[in-house]
């Protein structure tokens, strides 16, 4: 048996699996103590079933990511090296930033070195204030760790009870800037998510339950839970990836589906691609700033089925804002949701009230409340599918970098439309007809995320760069550099070295992936040619373990 | 130009095409700009948007070049996808998309003549050139300036416009007699209708940022001022930098900003630039900035030190001199009457003699410019080329301007004609770019084809 729990802002939803059957659901109302909500949900779906026979137990949250947004959070600040390049003025826009001199090129040679006198004043100044969480980010860091190493190192001595985070491991992608940002919040949130875990580690003792545990990322994987602690930001933005697999386990396994999760406020939508949830060609984006954080591609649309809806200049709005529920519901004003009951698309409330809010918003427009609720309907559908539309044109115009990329994109078009969330019942058929293609409302819909977390399987990557020039190899996620002895180190050799290690940190992990399903996704080798003679090689490689999920709910539709 | 929109960027390593694997014109060639550019998160600025390349339609290519035999046989994907790039970024700025843009792509383009019989200077294709015919078609834009920063003399894009009095080309370059392809004199100032509107800077050995920045000041603004062009294009080279293998110049990165600052092109095009770890990497990011309007003062090149470049002695008076001399014969544009030794009836006649470097190829050419008084006239190249101990077959090349008066269409077309029955070429050619209409005639195979804009 296999247990999803996702922690929402409003509400926190539990399923029970077992062998593709859903056994048990339950929706429960998140409040601030989170051992009760848990247990509350636990104990609702597990109820008298033989608590070990649960082999996993898998937890997705957007509670972090709230915590954020809403800045409850302890002061942070960054250590940063940038060197030459983009202006340092560049960096105001990050208040909690500090520069300090120093370079590492992109190759990983020091360009510039460390003046430790001048990181000695900043920490100074940090103290100073009171911050106790530092960060250290140097430009071209996952090339070479040396100078964010002695950073730290300095960091430990001088105020060895420090919380103090490295960039290169937290980010070894090229992009200092996210890097900077990614790292910070990892800085921010580590504290909070430990005690979310330890929410979680109560709950289950207190029920006896020893089943293995995991936290959903963003990307769609998981983490084992007493692994997640060591980048929590990979953690803290899964609520959307949960529906999305959710999705995927709900429908065929070659369906390009659109994910369309209604709420209150706003819409998510999610692809999924010949089965595959698309991943973002950009990281996580948070509070406006993009990170290294691999995530699904979800877009947020300020529409939901509580949005405020009035009249202005003769023209029916839609204001990314709530008032309460909708008016058929005992709200305030006319919503989204009036017009979907007005028209009898929905069940849900008070039909004369829902009639009653769409003449109070089409009054000055001399139309009837059908054609009033008409209009609205149209306008959220047409909103809705056109960024839809934007999101498939988007993929298709992701740049690339060769030439058989450029010629191998090709395009898709929706098979489905798949309607999450509680709004999502009267407009997936809506859109779906917009977009020309068929309309499902799966069958356990409304916990969609928190199957899809259940079904979630742990995911691992590893990053390898390796310079025969300079005679070296680095893993980034162990961080340490490796000297290549071999004369005749290739690409067999590299990619051995690689898969070796994700084989060993997924035994870290608890996982035992077979060799042969390793998947590599990235395979960069370029000869180094000096005058007219190759004088090394450069391999980038990323491998990873499959992704995808544990299984199919049958019978979703 | 609207400050607050954004510049356009494409970025095509092309990081799976080489000429040969170990040519200067190879896979890795970008791979250092690459992470230089992200890793500062240039794509992530908000004055900045990436565009991902379209290919370019064979007429586009037909439009502009004689490929001999035909498009598809001088031209990979990857010339396709360089030259779309200019194109998309064009019709981005056309539009009002965008403010400027910055096509960093490979392979390059401006050694590439009208007749293209294979790779010359790592060339095949005149990335630039064919997005001027393209904006000249599509929009009807009618005066296009092109300036070429690189250190080779942009011999193919003075070709193709040579004759063309609504292009003006500029060019500095180091000095011919020390370095590839070994044209470029002041002397070279385009065809009897084009007086002047090809201008050619050859400068010693040695020339520095402040140099350039003279040259830029004191010569090539002015000129573009008087010129009042629709659109100008930098043909962005990056071969002057002081550390490239191939030039013997001495720009720095910030110094290639200043110079793209000062220009302000609405779009500039990567042409070639061989110093790809030392210059590379800072020169494309110091030119992205000046186009977005961002400080690039904090862009230097690892281990530069103001005091290393030395001033060349005599240098500052040689440009003032070079810059005294284009300028006399800028003021005399219109005013200048063709070498009559050259002319015969209706017809300007030059001979070249074009040799393709990288394939080793040796074409001869008879161009003639039908002399009109109501157009600029056509022109009828005949071309045979040697190749090893082989011929690469007989070619006549008709070209109609964009400007051609009825007349004068009338006529290429009958020539076009007519020669299908001259037994002495192997392919016939004929581009009308009035009607943007190209048609190719093989004398071996009877086939004809053809194609529209
Ligand atoms: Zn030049
Ligand atoms: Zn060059
Ligand atoms: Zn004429």
């Amino acid at each position: 048996m296999f247990v999803g729990i996702d922690v929402g802002g409003t509400y926190t939803d539990a399923v029970l699996l077992e062998n593709g059957r859903v056994l048990a659901t339950a929706k429960v109302p998140t409040e601030v103590n989170l051992i009760n909500v848990l247990t509350k949900a636990l104990d609702t779906i597990v109820k008298d079933e033989n608590k070990d026979r649960i082999k996993r137990i898998v937890f997705s949250t957007t509670i972090i990511t709230n915590l954020i947004a809403e800045r409850r959070y302890e002061d942070v600040d960054v250590l940063i090296i940038p060197g030459p390049g983009l202006s340092h003025g560049f960096y105001k826009t990050m208040p909690y930033a500090h520069i300090v001199s120093g370079a590492i090129d992109y190759r990983g040679r020091e360009v510039i070195p460390l003046k430790e006198q001048e990181i000695e004043t900043v920490l100074q100044e940090i103290a100073r204030r009171g911050t106790n969480k530092v960060g250290v980010v140097g430009k071209f860091s996952p090339r070479n760790t040396i100078h964010e190493k002695k950073v730290s190192e300095i960091v430990k001595n001088k105020y060895p009870q420090w919380q103090i985070e490295l960039g290169a491991k937290i980010g070894s992608q090229l992009n200092f800037p996210r890097r900077i940002v990614t790292t910070y919040l990892t800085c921010a949130t580590r504290e909070p998510y430990q005690s979310f875990i330890e929410s979680i580690r109560q709950t289950l003792d207190s029920r006896e339950i020893h089943a293995e545990i995991f936290i959903l990322k963003a990307d769609g994987g998981t983490t084992p839970l007493q692994r997640s602690g060591e980048f929590p930001v990979e953690t803290i933005f899964s609520g959307p990836a949960a529906s999305t697999l959710g999705v995927q386990a709900l429908i065929g396994p070659d369906e390009t589906a659109v994910v369309v999760d209604i709420g209150g406020t706003t819409t998510d939508l999610a692809l999924i691609l010949s089965g595959q949830p698309l991943l973002s060609s950009k990281g996580a984006r948070v509070m406006g700033q993009l990170t290294q954080v691999r995530t699904l591609a979800v877009k947020s649309v300020a529409i939901g089925g509580d949005s405020v809806l009035d009249l202005r200049e003769r023209e029916i709005n839609i204001h990314n804002q709530r008032k309460g529920p909708a008016y058929c519901l005992e709200g305030p004003v006319p919503t989204p949701t009036d017009a979907l009951r007005a028209l009898g698309l929905i069940e849900l409330g008070d039909k004369k009230k829902a009639i009653k809010a769409m003449e109070l918003l089409g009054r000055d427009l001399n139309i009837t409340a059908e054609q009033t609720a008409e209009q609205v309907i149209n306008k959220v559908v047409d909103s809705i599918t056109g960024e839809i539309k934007k999101m498939f044109l988007e993929w298709e115009q992701e740049p690339a970098y060769r030439v058989w990329e450029i010629l191998h994109r090709h395009t898709l078009k929706p098979t489905m439309v798949a309607g999450v969330g509680g709004g999502a019942a009267g407009f997936s058929p809506l859109i779906a007809k917009n977009l020309g293609c068929r309309s499902a409302m799966l069958h356990h819909a409304s916990v969609a995320n928190a199957i899809g977390a259940a079904l979630a399987k742990p995911t691992l990557q590893v990053n390898l760069r390796a310079d025969t020039e300079q005679g070296y190899y680095i893993i980034q996620e162990e961080g340490h550099q490796e000297k290549i002895s071999d004369r005749k180190f290739n690409e067999k050799r590299a990619l051995e070295l690689a898969k070796n290690s994700l084989l060993k940190r997924a035994l870290q992990y608890g996982l035992k992936p077979a060799a042969e399903e390793i998947e590599i996704i990235n395979r960069e080798v370029f000869n180094m040619v000096r005058g007219w003679d190759t004088t090394g090689r450069l391999y980038d490689i990323t491998v990873q373990t499959p992704r995808g999920i544990s299984a199919r709910v049958g019978a979703g539709e | 130009m609207d400050r607050s929109k954004k510049t356009g960027l494409i970025f095509f390593p092309a990081f799976d095409w080489a000429i040969t694997p170990t040519h200067p014109e190879r896979e890795e060639r970008l791979l250092y700009t690459r992470d230089q550019i992200f890793e500062e998160g240039i794509m992530d600025l908000p004055q900045i948007r990436e565009y991902k390349p379209s290919l370019a339609g064979i007429h586009d290519i037909a439009r502009l070049h004689f490929c001999v035999p035909t498009v598809e046989k001088q031209t990979t994907e990857a010339h396709l996808i360089a030259a779309g790039a200019a194109i998309l970024l064009s019709d981005k700025i056309i539009n009002g998309e965008i403010k400027n843009g910055f096509a960093l792509v490979r392979p390059p383009g401006h050694h590439a003549m009208r007749v293209v019989r294979g790779n010359r200077g790592f060339c095949n294709i005149n990335n630039e050139a064919v997005m001027v015919d393209h904006l000249r078609s599509r929009y009807g834009l009618k005066r296009i300036a092109i300036v070429d920063t690189d250190v080779h003399h942009g011999d193919g894009t003075q070709d193709v416009f040579w004759h063309d009095p609504d292009v003006l080309f500029i060019s500095f370059h180091q000095d011919g007699r020390t370095i590839f392809p070994g044209t470029g004199y002041t002397y070279e100032l385009g065809g009897p209708r084009a007086y002047a509107r090809t201008i050619n800077i050859p400068l010693q050995p040695g020339a520095a940022d402040q140099d350039f920045l003279y040259l830029m000041d004191h010569l090539i603004l002015p000129i573009i001022k008087d010129f009042k062009p629709d659109f100008i294009v930098n043909s962005a080279g990056q071969d002057n930098h002081y550390t490239d293998p191939l030039g013997s110049m001495q720009i720095t990165a910030r110094g290639y900003a200043q110079l793209t600052e000062k220009l302000r092109p609405d779009l500039a095009v990567l042409e070639g630039g061989y110093a790809i770890e030392t210059a590379l990497p800072y020169v494309n990011m110091a030119i992205i900035l000046a186009l977005a309007g961002l400080d690039y003062s904090s862009v230097e090149e690892p281990g530069y030190r103001p005091g290393d470049i030395k001033a060349v002695p005599g240098m500052a008076g040689e440009i003032e001199r070079l810059v005294d001399e284009l300028l006399q014969r800028w003021e005399m544009r219109d005013r200048v009457s063709p070498d009559t030794s050259k002319i015969s009836g209706h017809y300007y006649t030059r001979n070249k003699r074009i040799f393709y470097d990288t394939d080793h190829i040796d074409e001869r050419q008879t161009e003639k410019l039908r002399l009109c008084n109501n157009c600029p006239g056509y022109l009828v190249i005949d071309s045979d080329a040697k190749h090893g101990y082989g011929r690469s077959g007989r070619a006549l090349c008709i070209s109609v301007p964009h400007e051609a008066c009825s007349k004068c269409r009338a006529e290429a077309a009958e020539l076009y004609g007519d020669s299908k029955k001259d037994l002495g070429y192997d392919y016939i050619y004929l581009q009308d770019k009035h009607d943007d209409v190209f048609y190719s005639y093989n004398m071996g195979s009877h086939h004809e084809w053809h194609s529209e804009g």
